[in-house]
Order: C-alpha cells, then sequence, then structure tokens
C-alpha cells in the first residue's frame, strides 16, 4: 500500500483507511471522522433527541472506536463496530436517564405504542432556545415523533434497516442480537409505526420533513 | 395463490424484496386481494418515509474535537520506514541506481567483515601493533611531558632506577604538588586575616 499521503484516502474502502490508521497516519483517522460523524450522529441524535448530549454522545463513540483502532479486526465490518459502539452508548446513556428521571417519552415498561402513549407527557411550551428551535426543525416531523415513541431496540433495529440499509445479519451483529430477535423488533416497529401514522393517511398530509441546516 | 389473507410477517417478506420459494404465492396473493395490497402499500409508505429521512450533521469541527482526545500511536517500525523514506529516491532509474550502489556497499562490507573474520591471526598481528603503537605514542608523550617539567636528568635517573624509581618520581611530585597547594592556601588566609 502507499503511504498515506500520497493517496486519495476518499476513494478507499474503509478497511483500507482502517489498515491505515492502525499504522499511525492520523489522516487515516479523520477519514474515518468524515465518513461517519453524520450517520453516527443521526442515529445517536435519534435515539436520545438532545442535540448537545448527541454530539458529545457521538464524540465519546469515535474517541472509544479510535482509541481501541488496533483492536479492530477486518472480519468484522467497520461500521457495524462503530455502529454497535454508538448504540451501546445511546443506550447506556437512557438506562443511565430512565434510573434518574421520570421519562417524557412515556413509561419504560410500557410494551406497546398505546400504552407508551398513554403514559407520556408533554411540558407546556414556552420560549424555545435557538437550539430547541433547531431540534424543533429536525426531529419535529411526525415520522421523527413516531420514531421517538418506539422503545430505543426497536428504534435503533429500524434506523438501521431503513436509514443506513443495513441487513437484518448485519444488524444482529451489530447490535449483538439473535437474528429472529431483529426480525421481530423490525416487525413491531413497523407496526407501531404504521399505526402512530395511521391518520396521516387519514388525513392526506404530512408535516414534511425538513432539511437540516 | 394463498386463500388467506396474508400473516404480518409475510408482509414483511413482501417488504424487504425477500425472494425464494414461499414468496411468490404471497406477491400472487396481493395481486388479487385489495386488502393485502393496502396493507402492504401501508408498510411500503412507511418504509418509504423512513428512508427518506435525511442525515443530520453535528456542530461543525468534530473531527479536530475527537482528534484531540485520540492518542495516535505509530509502530516502531513504521517510524522506522518513515524516517528512510525520504532518503529514498521518487524516480525509477535514480532508485534502481540507489538500489545497485546499496547492494554493491552492503555485499563489499559483508565479504570484507567475513573475510577479516576468517583470518584470525591477521586481526591479532594487527590488534597487536596497533597496541604497541598506542603504547609507545603513550610514554612519548609521559616522558616529553616530565623533560618539560623537571629536565632531562630527571628522566635519566627514572630509567636508572626502573619501575621503583617511577613510583618514587611520581609520589615525590605528588607530595610536592600538595605541600604547594597547602602553602598556597595559607599564605591567602593570613593575608586575608592580615587586611
Amino acid at each position: 500500500m502507499k503511504p498515506s499521503s500520497v493517496l486519495d484516502l476518499a476513494n478507499l474502502p474503509d478497511a483500507d483507511v482502517v489498515a491505515l490508521a492502525q499504522r499511525g497516519r492520523e489522516p487515516a483517522y479523520r477519514e474515518l471522522i468524515r465518513r461517519y460523524e453524520r450517520p453516527v450522529f443521526s442515529l445517536v441524535y435519534r435515539m436520545v433527541r438532545d442535540r448537545e448530549l448527541a454530539e458529545d454522545l457521538t464524540q465519546d463513540t469515535f474517541i472509544k472506536v479510535l482509541s481501541h483502532i488496533e483492536k479492530y479486526r477486518s472480519e468484522f465490518k467497520f461500521s457495524s463496530w462503530l455502529f454497535k459502539i454508538a448504540n451501546n452508548v445511546a443506550i447506556d446513556h437512557l438506562r443511565r436517564r430512565q434510573l434518574n428521571t421520570v421519562s417524557m417519552d412515556g413509561s419504560p415498561h410500557a410494551t406497546n405504542a398505546d400504552l407508551t402513549q398513554a403514559t407520556s407527557f408533554e411540558l407546556p411550551t414556552h420560549d424555545e432556545t435557538p437550539l430547541q428551535e433547531l431540534e424543533a426543525r429536525e426531529l419535529g416531523s411526525e415520522i421523527e415523533r413516531a420514531i421517538s415513541r418506539l422503545r430505543p431496540e426497536y428504534r435503533a433495529c429500524i434506523l438501521l434497516r431503513h436509514v443506513e440499509d443495513k441487513s437484518y445479519e448485519e444488524i444482529a451483529a451489530t447490535l449483538d442480537l439473535p437474528l429472529g430477535t431483529v426480525k421481530t423488533y423490525i416487525h413491531r416497529a413497523r407496526h407501531e409505526l404504521r399505526k402512530l401514522l395511521d391518520h396521516l393517511r387519514e388525513d392526506g398530509a404530512e408535516t414534511p420533513v425538513e432539511e437540516p441546516l | 395463490m394463498t386463500h388467506r389473507h396474508l400473516l404480518p410477517n409475510e408482509i414483511d417478506l413482501l417488504l424487504d424484496e425477500e425472494s425464494g420459494f414461499g414468496v411468490r404465492p404471497l406477491r400472487e396473493h396481493v395481486r388479487g386481494c385489495a386488502d393485502c395490497r393496502d396493507r402492504l402499500d401501508a408498510a411500503k409508505r412507511v418504509a418509504s418515509r423512513l428512508s427518506e429521512l435525511p442525515l443530520i450533521a453535528p456542530r461543525y469541527g468534530m473531527a479536530d474535537r475527537v482528534m484531540a482526545q485520540v492518542p495516535v500511536f505509530v509502530p516502531w517500525h513504521e517510524a522506522a520506514r518513515d524516517a528512510v523514506t525520504p532518503w529514498i529516491p521518487t524516480g525509477r532509474v535514480p532508485r534502481l541506481a540507489a538500489a545497485a550502489v546499496t547492494g554493491v556497499a552492503g555485499t563489499l562490507i559483508t565479504g570484507g567483515t567475513l573475510w577479516v573474520a576468517a583470518r584470525g591471526d591477521l586481526v591479532a598481528t594487527l590488534t597487536g601493533l596497533a597496541g604497541e603503537g598506542a603504547q609507545a605514542a603513550a610514554t612519548d608523550a609521559a616522558g616529553s611531558f616530565v623533560v618539560a617539567v623537571f629536565g632531562p636528568q630527571v628522566v635519566t635517573v627514572m630509567q636508572q632506577m626502573g619501575a621503583w624509581g617511577l613510583v618514587a618520581a611520581a609520589g615525590g611530585f605528588a607530595a610536592a604538588s600538595l605541600a604547594t597547594i597547602v602553602g598556597l592556601r595559607h599564605v591567602a588566609t593570613t593575608t586575608r586575616a592580615r587586611s
């Protein structure tokens, strides 16, 4: 392999960029961050629904992965490894938050969307900060709100399946779940989303999904 | 063709565009069943909305913030390679020439080393000659120093007395030096006390 200084890193497959990072090439580290900062941030942001927190958790994810890059084994897809860490970081945070606070998104013991909705509550709206406004624009569409009502496990599965376009097998490897469980989670998530979005079909309109700034 | 409505997992199979032996009858059923087609369309609409979700960008500078906290480890062999790489010519011909010169030099050095190692007697002789030369040079230098400091008569006496004469001369020189130092210090102390 040529030295990284004369390589166009953007055109290399992940495995080669990781190999360069393992050889101590800093541009390769930066290339991996450039490739995955949006997908990882999007996943984490949709999991925790707090922009600042998602920034911190995304940063933690990359620090964890890149600090142990020498432990990466090429038989595993790099993106799967990265999403696994990102998902674990987000789920750990959500679990800690559940222990410390009452969830606005509904009871953690709710077993279906109706119970989740029944046990959720909304705070009265006050003047929004610019960050809250940005969050409302980014995650305020009907589909985003519907995703937020799913259990975190369902949320991770459905996002990896439809946003990241991962196969069931990849999702199972990424989330350390049996293949059957992944299929069940995705099936239930789709079912709940269909129910949550059913009224749109009848109304024939949806709040448009706005592009991020 | 299936004569019952599709089960939810069968709708999922069609949604994921699975292919296989069991999927074809499901497709045929959907073509003829408005209810199942409606359910499949609803599932497709949700999947389509999900796949259209945009990727969201984090705040600018994520790479800098991460790299500020990630230690980049360079393995020793990579560091060594980096040190050597600038010295390797980039052109094909210069590189071949450099390789040829390095090869010839390496061969000569290796051959020379092996030849010398095979001739133990020659090495011993050369080492002995070098040792004698160094000893003679050191003796000459010491003799010149003694002549310059004490005069040629002292050297003659030392040569007549042999090794004991050398020891006695060295002892006398050390004692005289010590006495001089002590005397000078005494004079200095006395002068300071008077002033």
